[in-house]
């Protein structure tokens, strides 16, 4: 996006005044939306951000700025200003840049930015379609479709040069179920870091819509969940939530470099029942969370956060690996370059066990099945979290008894990590976006379906008899 | 970009009206982490949004790329993204308003302050809350952040409006432990006054919001009679608000069908709309380019309006209420400086009539744990047990379930204490006659 020369002279007006790193972070996205309000179209947007974000690293100190001006003004102005809050000498002048190679890991059959707006379309209808014929009580859906193809340019002091790309699309089908007054919700969304084969080869869009048609109206039947302490089964999948909220936040660098984690200690430290085993795998072949190369240019790796209970890794970024005394691991993330980047999560998942899901289930005298969640969020220092189960039934003597609805799931995350005492064997992965301090990124939460001993559950629906 | 260049395309094109948004905001923030700037940005962009319309439809496309070929490539875009619309609303843009309450609420004392003035600031509050409290244990950040953000909404008829506007953001957080127990509070100041910045009152206000919740426990699952701090009724009022959204009301999700001139909240409760207030989030037109009002949306209770825009109330053969605020990849409907009109008591006085209930300071996952278009929420919570009519032992991770319509009707007191939040919205606490609370 802009010549190599230039490049270099940024850097080095960044480097006048002692910073011992320089970096520059140069982006277009190219993004379309489509989206249908009961099966017709209503809204198709196209967007293209651009510009440029340049940090300045100092030991423990970091500045950061950018701008939409990419000419050698806009960007030099950036630099010297950027430069101004260091006041010493400098150390590194960058004489040549080379080229590191980027290998791409994912397969692209047919790119959606070459897949017309009416083969989206006519796809996002199907799904209409299906949701419209399950139920009259259906009053509103909405599908929509959204892809992006984002170009990515990195210069550092090092010498570096890194060229990327990536491309990912999600189809988000949403179903409004009404009846006497009542009003339900359901949501899927399905994505991944590929093109449209996705969406026609490897998901189901028809079995998709058909879930969440039959979810909203089942929620909208279903009794208000009742409330207190009780044994929680967490579903697989999108249940994966509770282990990114509640475990994931919490070892990620941006937390712990500052001692601001509950975990920022716990390295080498049973942190988590022995049977848990979680992983953060940027490198997932078409994953929605995957990336060959993060935000500062690192490979992005495999890392296991806890073995069998301990916890043995953080996510960590090399700006945060400087006050931590540790390298850096793949996982530096922003959402654009309006933001500066730091450590996040990618596919992020706890490991299959043992058990069946059946097993899991028969286990259990009375609590509750907590088949697909909602969003949540978590307090990093504390570990404290809160999320909304979408799905939820009661378990009565180990069979899955009535649906409830309204359930939320409440706890801090030490605590239930140690509670889980039953993990399954049917690993899944589903997609999520991720807010956080460097913006909202694409990322997968999953698990097995997993038994908490004992979780807090608010309802409006009494205690659980 | 020049817009002629593209308002003469467009029309050569087949677009019979268009419009231009632009935006340029720039910002700068820092943010001090032992007694060190840890961090320090800086930044400037820029992005246009451009629509037209097409076959009666409308077409969108925005760009931060501006270079002589953005014209063409929104043009384009447009063109392509209006002829897959299928929706039956015929596009509107808006020639004009005949008055508008145009003001410079652009306040240049705030970039006038030296960024060294600003750092000395920032020292000096991490000086003062760490000698405040022997618990706390470390400062997890104090930070400074200014946006001014210049707006302008030119389209094909002539329409030209310009608004500019600043503000900015003191904020500190600290984490506290007393035995094993950890707890964090915080503080966030808004402005756009430089005035309203009083150090040793905002880290009283950091350390309270820490050091209270020590010592938190969790109260019996049952009904009580419950107090909502401001932070926490304001939290309520914003999804509340959704309802009156004209665009959710026709689309069957909203609580307030056909409630209009109907009760949806107890007497005591009036809300009020003031786009035109003169504080940080004054809008004197909205995103369509009509001209804003202040108004009551309930009035003791009964509900008299919805919110349009320009297309929702073309459906209703009504006249928009100025409410046309972008959100996501269109105009739809939101609202400026929304409010709960404040009461007599006083909070304390509020406390006073009951003798067993919660006091909630705040919720969390509003995002995931209530639903807009039910209203039905349960949250995560934390709070103080009120007994004898005064706070008591503070309680955490407990959560607060109940629906929304239902709660505003049980509203049985204003306070007189309004707060603005960061959200833009204000409200007083308000005391609610029972919602369900589970802990143990």
């Amino acid at each position: 996006m802009i010549a190599k020369s230039l490049a270099i002279d940024v850097l080095n007006a960044g480097l006048a005044t002692g910073a011992d790193f320089a970096e520059i972070y140069l982006e277009q996205n190219n993004s379309s939306y489509l989206m249908l309000e009961n099966g017709k179209t209503e809204s198709a947007l196209s967007s293209t951000t651009y510009g440029a974000g340049i940090r300045l690293l100092n030991k423990l100190q970091s500045v950061y700025g950018y701008t939409n001006d990419l000419s050698r003004k806009g960007l030099m102005k950036l630099a010297s200003s950027l430069a101004k809050s260091y006041q010493g000498s400098r150390q590194i002048t960058v004489e040549k840049i080379s080229k590191v190679r980027v290998k791409n890991a994912h397969n692209y059959q047919r790119p959606l930015t070459e897949v017309s707006r009416e083969e989206k379309i006519a796809l996002l209808k199907e799904a209409h379609d299906v949701i419209a014929s399950y139920d009259k009580r259906i009053v509103r859906i909405q599908t929509s479709f959204m892809n992006n193809h984002k170009d990515v340019t990195i210069y550092n002091s090092d010498g570096k040069r890194f060229d990327d790309f990536k491309e990912r699309g999600r189809m988000m089908f949403m179903a409004v179920a009404s009846d006497n007054g009542k009003i339900e919700t359901s949501f899927e969304g399905p994505g991944a870091t590929a093109g449209m084969e996705f969406f026609t080869d490897k998901i189901s869009v028809k079995e998709t819509a058909q879930r969440v048609a039959e979810l909203a109206i089942k929620m909208l039947t279903a009794a208000e969940c009742p409330s207190g302490k009780m044994p929680v089964v967490i579903g697989n999948g999108f249940g994966g939530v509770v282990f990114h909220e509640a475990c994931g936040h919490s070892l990620e660098a941006t937390a712990v470099a500052k001692k601001l984690s509950v975990f920022s200690e716990s390295l080498g430290k049973q942190i988590a029942s022995p049977l848990v085993t979680a992983i953060d795998d940027g490198t997932i072949v078409n994953g929605w969370g995957s990336n060959n190369i993060d935000d500062e240019g690192n490979k992005t790796q495999r890392n296991v956060l806890i073995k069998d209970g301990i916890c043995t890794s953080f996510l960590i970024d090399s700006f945060n690996g400087r006050r931590m005394g540790m390298k850096a691991n793949g996982a530096c993330r922003r959402e654009s370059y309006k933001y500066e980047p730091t450590s996040r999560m990618s596919n992020t998942f706890i490991a299959a066990g043992k058990s069946t899901h059946d097993e899991i289930i028969a286990a259990t005298k009375l609590g509750l099945y907590a088949a697909s969640m909602g969003g949540g969020s978590v307090n990093p220092a504390t570990g404290e979290f809160n999320f909304a189960v979408s799905e939820a039934y009661i378990i009565r003597d180990g069979k899955i008894a009535e649906p409830v609805r309204g359930a939320t799931l409440i706890g801090s995350g030490a605590d239930v990590l140690k509670k889980i005492d039953m993990v399954g064997n049917n690993l899944q992965r589903a997609q999520g976006m991720c807010g956080s301090v460097s913006g909202y990124i694409y990322t997968d939460v999953g698990q097995p379906t997993i038994r908490v001993s004992e979780i807090l559950v608010g309802g409006r629906g009494g205690t659980l008899k | 970009m020049n817009h002629r260049k593209f308002f003469e395309l467009a029309e050569s094109k087949g677009i019979t009206a268009s419009e231009i948004y632009s935006a340029k905001k720039y910002s700068l923030s820092f943010e001090l982490f032992h007694s060190e700037v840890s961090s320090y940005s800086t930044s400037e962009s820029f992005s246009m949004s451009a629509r037209g319309i097409y076959n009666d439809k409308f077409g969108v496309a925005i760009t931060e790329k501006v270079n002589r070929f953005t014209p063409e490539y929104l043009v384009n875009e447009i063109i392509a993204n209006a002829k897959v619309i299928e929706k039956n609303d015929k596009a509107l843009l808006f020639k004009g308003s005949e008055k508008y309450h145009k003001r410079n609420l652009y306040n240049k004392e705030i970039p006038a302050i030296s960024i060294d003035q600003k750092m000395k600031n920032l020292y000096e509050i991490e000086a003062k809350l760490k000698k405040a409290d022997p618990r706390i244990i470390e400062i997890e950040t104090v930070s400074y952040s200014e946006d001014a953000v210049e707006v302008n909404l030119v389209n094909s008829y002539g329409l030209n409006l310009k608004s500019k506007s600043n503000y900015y953001v003191y904020a500190a957080a600290v984490v506290v432990k007393q035995d094993e127990e950890v707890k964090t509070g915080y503080k966030v100041l808004l402005s756009n006054d430089p005035k309203e910045l009083d150090i040793d009152k905002f880290v009283k206000q950091v350390v309270e919001d820490a050091t209270r919740k020590l010592g938190g426990t969790q109260c019996d699952s049952k009904k009580y009679p419950v107090v909502l701090n401001q932070k926490t009724a304001a939290s309520f009022l914003e999804p509340y608000l959704e309802s009156a959204n004209a665009e959710e009301v026709q689309k069957h999700s909203s609580f307030f069908i056909g409630k209009l001139n109907q009760p949806v909240a107890s007497k005591k409760v009036t809300i009020l709309e003031q786009p035109l207030l003169k504080n940080c989030f004054f809008r004197y037109f909205d995103d369509e380019g009509v001209a804003t009002s202040n108004k009551k949306i309930v009035e003791k209770g009964i509900l008299k309006t919805y919110l349009y825009n320009l297309e929702t109330a073309q459906r209703e053969g009504k006249v928009t209420t100025g409410n046309g605020y972008r959100g996501g990849s269109k105009i739809g409907v939101s609202f400026v400086n929304p409010s709960i009109k404040p009461g007599r008591k006083s909070e304390a006085e509020l406390l006073s009539k009951i003798k067993t209930g919660v006091y909630i300071s705040s919720v969390a996952g509003l995002h995931s744990g209530l639903n807009p278009q039910s209203g039905n929420f349960s949250l995560q919570a934390e709070g103080f047990m009120i007994r004898d009519g005064k706070l008591a032992e503070p309680l955490s991770l407990i959560t607060v379930a109940g629906n929304l319509l239902d709660m505003f009707m049980d509203v049985r007191e204003v306070a007189n204490n309004p707060e603005l939040q960061l959200s833009g919205i204000s409200s007083p606490s308000l005391l609610i006659k029972k919602l369900a609370v589970s802990g143990k």
